[in-house]
């Protein structure tokens, strides 16, 4: 290994032992709660050992189609999972790469973006073959991968996903997802082998379906996943789609999911599920703790979050390359939060709506990522419209999701405190 | 100085005398936020474009009962002038998706005012073919939208008639900006801007008539007077208050090119003449000039003409201002200070707050480049 490996061998080696710890703790008694850190501690495995084998690397943001990179031997790194793993654990979190990068770009630019841009200045981590984006939802993203990838050396290709979500936008990513495989070939200098991207996407939609089917089985009460694991299948849904890893974790969880519905078996006894949480923006990577604090402290139970709502179905053509182009382009534009942070507001707030509603929440929780200035351009409207059709409040405080020196776990954990007092106890 | 002083007083308010003049005659006003919207539709259909600004705004109260304090103070004072029914002679907006700021206006605005005409168009973050096909389609359904609302026929002999119109202030704003390059030029950064921002408020063909009138009153005028450096100015939008050119012209320096969307990106680029499909020749006119930092694959050509402006104005330094949470520009700031720094220019980095053009700070770090320029 390499010094430039450096960041991503740390970050493998602790979730490895996040794992192995989970293993010892939990494995007889809940070994379905080691199942997520074993896909991605296997996942961190293949991201370190990538350059070290020869593979392209691809650094991609959270809304990229992980299926055609897989199809064609290259490895995505998905930023986001990267940044979220780090604040997990590294000693110091994501801070040391997020104060380099404030060094030269704005504190109001995303944290994730802001590691990137650390990571790449400090040499910790290898610059990437490629840096591929898609151009939701962020103004954030747009600003720093094709900059990263300009300033520091690696090919870069950005699917564009226009704001509307007709048949002719459809239409253009799907032209823009070819394009994308062609960029990917004349990096590689290999044609995709549509055979193989065939078999991809047949494991993505065995993924996929599980998924939905997953969907319906975490509405029953008592809640049957707990409310850490809601939002820690996002990463590795985003990943890994079209690897058999994820295929055969989502068919297992479901299998399990399944049995404890029916035998009404859920995170915490029913009779301690006193509140249902659906979660509508933010994922606290410092501290997702704070989720089965909550579980201990209001029997609140996260029962949905916005990052985990994926309702995309499998692809079901998977004769001829038009027709995949055509389902990934509607995977990728249904990617939670590039759809509901793109596009008209009525989206993010209908979704948000169902999302209390299916799961039936008794508030809804906005952890207003600072960076994100498009939902705190709504959020006013947002909290007033979920109030107006379900009559449910919405507690909204700031924070950075990879840096708790903007709101500590203690400060967020003190606006919970004020919001149960004010509106339940 | 006739002209100049016309031009000074046209950017002082919202509204002009012509403009009053304009819609007392029953004309319309449609207002947009963007440099992306092609201006050349609503001028075709006969409605007067208006691109917003909040000049003299001292606060947001209202606005900020819907916007949050991470949002960026130009979209904001625009809000608040809105609700302050400050833009009431306007009859409708034109939004874009080039930033997050801009496109949210759009929600608050639908769900927070009413009976005005709103259109979004979706403005692709990379040129290529396709996405100039599809903004060309984008820009089909805003002339239809238009048409329907306004009662109005936009026909391609009108668009035609109407790039014409464009390109001639192109041609003229060239012009001007040929006399600001000068080693002694007839013209500040600060009445450059002046000018810009009167095209902004004011019927097309008057406008020409103005810059005709000042590029053959400049030829005889006295020159500048004397300066320490020759400063270029670069960055994002919200940058349309003449005060704040004034303020480093007042230090000694000269404002002379810019690469901002209130300049030089506005009318660099020429709308070719397609006879046959004239929204075609727009959206490709407006995707391919110079770049917004929304586009995503056109990092390396903004610092590239950021550095064509230096050359052109030969500038001995380069002010890179945006405002206070746009991410486009703030992400953009990693290539250009490499790229500066590789070409040698030296170049001061400023982050402000709109409407906050001579703030004590500002002037600090203004005053202490201008001395590091050894000028």
């Amino acid at each position: 290994m390499t010094t430039q490996q450096s960041l991503l061998n740390q970050i493998a080696d602790g979730i490895a032992l996040v794992r192995d710890g989970m293993v010892a703790r939990y494995g007889e008694k809940h070994p379905e709660w080691t199942w997520i850190h074993g896909l991605l501690a296997d996942y961190f495995d293949t991201v370190r050992r990538a350059k070290g084998e020869g593979k392209t690397v691809a650094w991609v943001n959270f809304g990229a189609i992980p299926e055609v990179f897989w199809a064609m031997d290259i490895v995505p790194v998905v930023c986001d999972g990267v940044t979220g793993s780090a604040c997990m654990v590294l000693p110091d979190g994501a801070s040391k790469y997020i104060d380099l990068a404030e060094g030269v770009i704005p504190d109001h630019i995303c944290g994730n973006n802001k590691f990137f841009v650390g990571a790449a200045m400090s040499g910790d981590i290898s610059i990437p073959d490629m840096v591929v984006q898609q151009s939701s939802p962020c103004d954030s993203n747009l600003a720093t991968y094709p900059v990263i990838a300009e300033r520091f050396g690696a090919s870069f290709f950005c699917v564009d996903v226009p704001y509307w979500r007709d048949e002719a936008s459809f239409r253009y990513v799907a032209e823009e997802v070819k394009r994308l495989v062609s960029f990917l070939e004349e990096q590689t200098g290999r044609k995709m082998d549509f055979a193989r991207l065939q078999q991809v996407m047949e494991y993505s939609n065995q993924a996929h379906d599980h998924i939905l089917k997953l969907n319906e089985l975490r509405e029953a009460s008592p809640y049957p996943y707990s409310s850490i694991e809601t939002i820690a299948e996002y990463i590795p849904i985003l990943a890994l789609a079209g690897t058999p890893q994820l295929a055969d974790y989502a068919r297992r969880r479901y299998e399990l999911t399944r049995d404890r519905v029916e035998r009404g078996v859920g995170s915490l006894p029913r009779e301690r599920e006193k509140y249902r949480l659906a979660w509508i923006y933010g994922a606290l990577a410092f501290d997702f703790g704070i989720m089965a604090w909550l579980e201990r402290e209001y029997g609140a139970v996260s029962v949905a979050h916005m990052n985990n709502n994926f309702v995309m179905g499998p692809v079901e053509d998977l004769s001829n390359m038009d027709s995949v182009a055509m389902g990934l382009a509607h995977k990728l534009v249904d990617l939670p939060m590039g759809r509901e942070c793109y596009g008209p507001w009525e989206t993010y707030v209908g979704i948000m709506i169902d999302l209390c509603r299916r799961y039936r929440a008794d508030a809804a929780v906005f952890a207003g990522h600072v960076a994100c200035k498009h939902n705190w351009a709504i959020i006013k409207l947002v909290k007033d419209r979920i109030y107006d059709e379900l009559g449910i409040p919405t507690l909204v405080f700031e924070c950075d999701v990879y840096d708790p020196r903007v709101a500590s776990s203690d400060d967020i954990k003190g606006k919970f405190d004020e919001f149960f007092e004010t509106y339940f106890e | 100085m006739t002209v100049l002083r016309e031009l000074r007083g046209l950017t002082e308010d919202l509204l002009n005398p012509t403009l009053a003049e304009w819609k007392a005659d029953g004309g319309k006003v449609v207002g947009f936020f963007c440099c992306y919207v092609p201006e050349e539709i609503l001028h075709a259909a006969g409605i007067m474009p208006y691109r917003l600004r909040a000049p003299h705004c001292t606060q947001t109260s209202s606005a900020d009962v819907y916007m949050s304090h991470f949002n960026c103070s130009y979209v904001r004072s625009c809000l608040q002038f809105i609700y302050e029914g400050r833009f009431d002679f306007i009859d409708g907006y034109v939004f874009t998706s080039s930033c997050d700021q801009a496109r949210r206006l759009y929600d608050v605005l639908r769900e927070t005012t009413n009976g005005r005409f709103m259109h979004f168009l979706s403005v692709p973050h990379k040129v290529s073919q396709s996405s100039i096909a599809y903004y060309r389609d984008e820009l089909a359904r805003f002339r239809e939208k238009l048409g329907d609302h306004f009662g109005v026929r936009v026909r391609d002999v009108d668009l035609q008639r109407s790039i014409e119109v464009y390109n001639e202030t192109r041609k003229h704003l060239r012009a001007l900006y040929q006399l600001r390059w000068a080693d002694s030029p007839a013209i500040t950064g600060t009445d450059v801007l002046n000018a810009m921002l009167a095209g902004t408020a004011l019927p097309r063909e008057h406008y020409n008539q103005l810059l005709v009138r000042l590029l053959a009153e400049l030829q005889g005028t006295e020159r500048v007077p004397d300066y320490r450096a020759r400063l270029m100015i670069a960055g994002g939008g919200g940058c349309d208050d003449p005060a704040f050119i004034q303020t480093m012209e007042e230090m000694g320096g000269l404002v002379a090119g810019d690469s901002l969307c209130w300049g030089s990106r506005y009318f660099w680029q020429e709308t070719e003449a397609l006879e046959d499909d004239p929204l075609l020749a727009l959206a490709a006119a407006y995707l391919e000039r110079p770049a917004c930092a929304n586009m995503v694959d056109k990092v390396a050509e903004r610092s590239d003409f950021i550095k064509e402006m230096v050359r052109c104005s030969n500038a001995d330094g380069v002010v890179f201002q945006r405002l206070r949470y746009c991410d486009l520009w703030g992400g953009q700031l990693l290539d250009v200070e490499h790229k500066m720094r590789q070409s040698g220019i030296p170049l001061l980095t400023l982050e402000r707050e709109y409407g906050t053009s001579s703030a004590g700070q500002l002037r600090t770090r203004i005053q202490a480049f201008l001395e590091t320029l050894g000028r």
